[in-house]
């Protein structure tokens, strides 16, 4: 299969940290990657670099062959990129069905085509009994949901999802896993950063440890949860680690 | 964003109607002088809904582009003998050109600090026609030279003409502000105006959208100038740069409601009879009451009805269907 999205060498820093250092990994089209790590690892930093919100001071994101770093975020939109953020932001004037039809405007410009759109999106999340109802009155995984609707509506060949299990109780967290599977299943390409371990095991078959900006393992989930860094990194050496890796931007 | 058709077309038609035949009704100069000016200022404040309201791009430096469209006329008519007719136009165009720069320095800057750098370019365009003596009349401005009745240079013994021009002026700005909200570019100008990342993320050029819906805003709001210079007879920078037309054109939508095709109308017809009516009772002696008036309007709606006026009518619009919906019970819960 070939590969949708290849990180080479990837680095951005804030001052004296080192939010992302030389980070590598590539996602093969069809395929569900999981970008995990402790708080402050570089996880959503590397979102905001892949998706034009921060500008990396070295490195490249090649995404279905054309290289994304210097591209506005709408221009990485346009190409198919699309993401959702860990705060969910709806607009919170417009209805959920004007949300997801500002979405659908990308592709299809003439209103009844993108509303047409815009439904489709909101049946497929679930979303499509709330359609007339103001966004910001939708409850947490409702606003998940239309998260998820708003990407999707721009039809996107890659989704990358900011921790949208965060949050959520058991249950609407496996509705949160079912629909992300749904999506793979239609042969989306997605990566996730996620904390709820139980989400990254039901979904993904490859799996991006990073630790303070690195990556520290890359592989399958058992070859991962086996590896000694990331038992380190997440259980820690020592108390004194463990209160280390809890500053810093997540 | 959108509301069912039907029976809005019949009001609309009436209200058109209306419109069309009040001057010939009310034939008080005053009276119509008041309708001019409530025409024009809803006109001004449509045009800034449009970049301010929708996209929520707070300007308060509106002033500049209806300066540019008072001088641009009023010098090409004095100068070089050409029409109001064209120079409205061309003033907008001059007005377009100035928001290009304006709108590249303003929009890398948000919330206050787009609303103090926009009043800025507007004082700054005032200090330059001051000192533009040969050119511009600096401060002393001119007056228009009356040519009596000439409709092809925009004069006219009949107010009511000043009427009908001011009159199409806000049915333009209505027309444009109708489309562009039921339009993708209507969206996409809520959504930068709610979260220009979040926008950003589903596509949309967020820098883009507000430079081009500033430039038809400006555009707008220099024909305003222009018919404003035509129907006073006189332009000096500060009647044409005055800083009382950039918070108007803001007070009107905010009052009347941010953001809505009909809430700069409603506000200009609050704030204008508001200020009529305390003029004629109090003359010309209390010149502080009326702004004192606005400010006490303006702080009721920002504190109680953020939604302006037109949300105010919504509401008991809503509440009087459900009324009649349900007689007998109390409101219900789900509404």
């Amino acid at each position: 299969m070939a590969e949708a999205l290849v990180v080479r060498n990837l680095s951005k820093r804030f001052g004296g940290l080192r939010a992302v250092q030389d980070v590598s990994f590539s996602v093969r089209e069809g395929e569900t990657l999981a970008l995990i790590g402790p708080n402050g690892a570089g996880k959503t930093t590397s979102f905001n670099l892949i998706t034009g919100y921060f500008r990396p001071d070295a490195g490249s994101v090649l995404a279905f062959g054309r290289e994304l770093v210097g591209l506005r975020p709408h221009e990485v939109c346009a190409h198919g990129l699309a993401r959702t953020f860990q705060v969910a932001r709806p607009f919170g004037r417009m209805t959920v069905l004007a949300n997801v039809m500002t979405g659908a405007f990308l592709r299809h410009r003439k209103p009844d085509r993108a509303e047409m759109r815009a439904r489709e999106v909101l049946d497929f999340v679930g979303l499509a009994a709330r359609a007339d109802v103001p966004a910001r009155d939708l409850t947490t995984i409702d606003q998940r949901r239309l998260e998820m609707a708003r990407a999707l509506a721009t039809d996107p060949r890659l989704l990358l999802l900011d921790e949208v299990m965060a949050g959520l109780n058991p249950a609407e967290i496996d509705q949160a896993v079912a629909l992300v599977e749904k999506l793979s299943r239609r042969g989306l390409t997605v990566v996730v950063v996620e904390h709820v371990m139980r989400a990254v095991m039901a979904l993904a078959r490859h799996i991006v440890v990073l630790d303070h900006g690195q990556k520290i393992a890359d592989g399958d989930p058992a070859e991962v949860m086996a590896n000694e860094g990331v038992i380190r990194a997440y259980l820690g050496t020592g108390y004194a680690q463990a209160a280390a890796s809890g500053g810093g931007a997540c | 964003m959108r509301r069912p058709r039907g029976s809005g077309g019949l009001w609309l038609g009436a209200l058109i109607l209306a419109m069309l035949v009040l001057p010939q009704i009310v034939s008080n100069d005053f009276a119509i002088d008041i309708f001019i000016r409530v025409l024009l200022f809803a006109f001004i404040g449509v045009a800034w809904n449009l970049i301010g309201g929708y996209a929520r791009q707070l300007s308060l430096g509106h002033a500049a582009y209806f300066g540019l469209g008072a001088y641009t006329s009023t010098i090409l008519q004095i100068r070089f003998g050409v029409s109001p007719w064209i120079g409205m136009p061309a003033g907008g165009i001059v007005a377009m050109l100035a928001s290009l720069p304006i709108g590249s320095l303003c929009f890398r800057l948000r919330g206050p600090y787009f609303a103090i750098a926009t009043i800025a370019t507007a004082q700054v365009l005032m200090l330059l026609f001051l000192k533009f003596r040969d050119f511009a009349w600096g401060a002393e401005g001119t007056t228009i030279p009356d040519l009596g009745n000439a409709p092809l240079m925009m004069q006219f013994e009949a107010k009511s003409a000043y009427y009908y021009i001011a009159l199409a002026l806000l049915a333009i700005g209505l027309a444009i502000t109708a489309w562009i909200e039921r339009s993708w570019i209507g969206y996409y100008l809520v959504a930068v105006g709610e979260d220009e990342d979040a926008a950003e993320a589903v596509g949309v050029n967020a820098l883009r959208i507000k430079r081009n819906i500033y430039l038809v805003s400006a555009f707008l709001t220099a024909l305003a100038g222009t018919f404003y210079v035509q129907y006073i007879y006189f332009i000096d920078p500060n009647t044409a740069f005055s800083f009382n037309i950039s918070v108007e054109a803001a007070l009107v939508s905010i009052v009347g409601g941010i953001g809505t095709l009909w809430g700069p109308v409603l506000g200009t017809v609050l704030l204008e009879a508001t200020s009529a009516l305390l003029q004629s009772w109090l003359g010309g002696s209390h010149g502080g009451v009326q702004l004192t008036v606005y400010g006490l309007i303006l702080i009721a709606v920002i504190l109680w009805r953020p939604a302006g006026l037109l949300g105010v009518l919504t509401d008991v619009y809503r509440r009087l269907l459900r009324a009649g919906a349900t007689p007998a019970k109390a409101a219900p819960i789900d509404g």
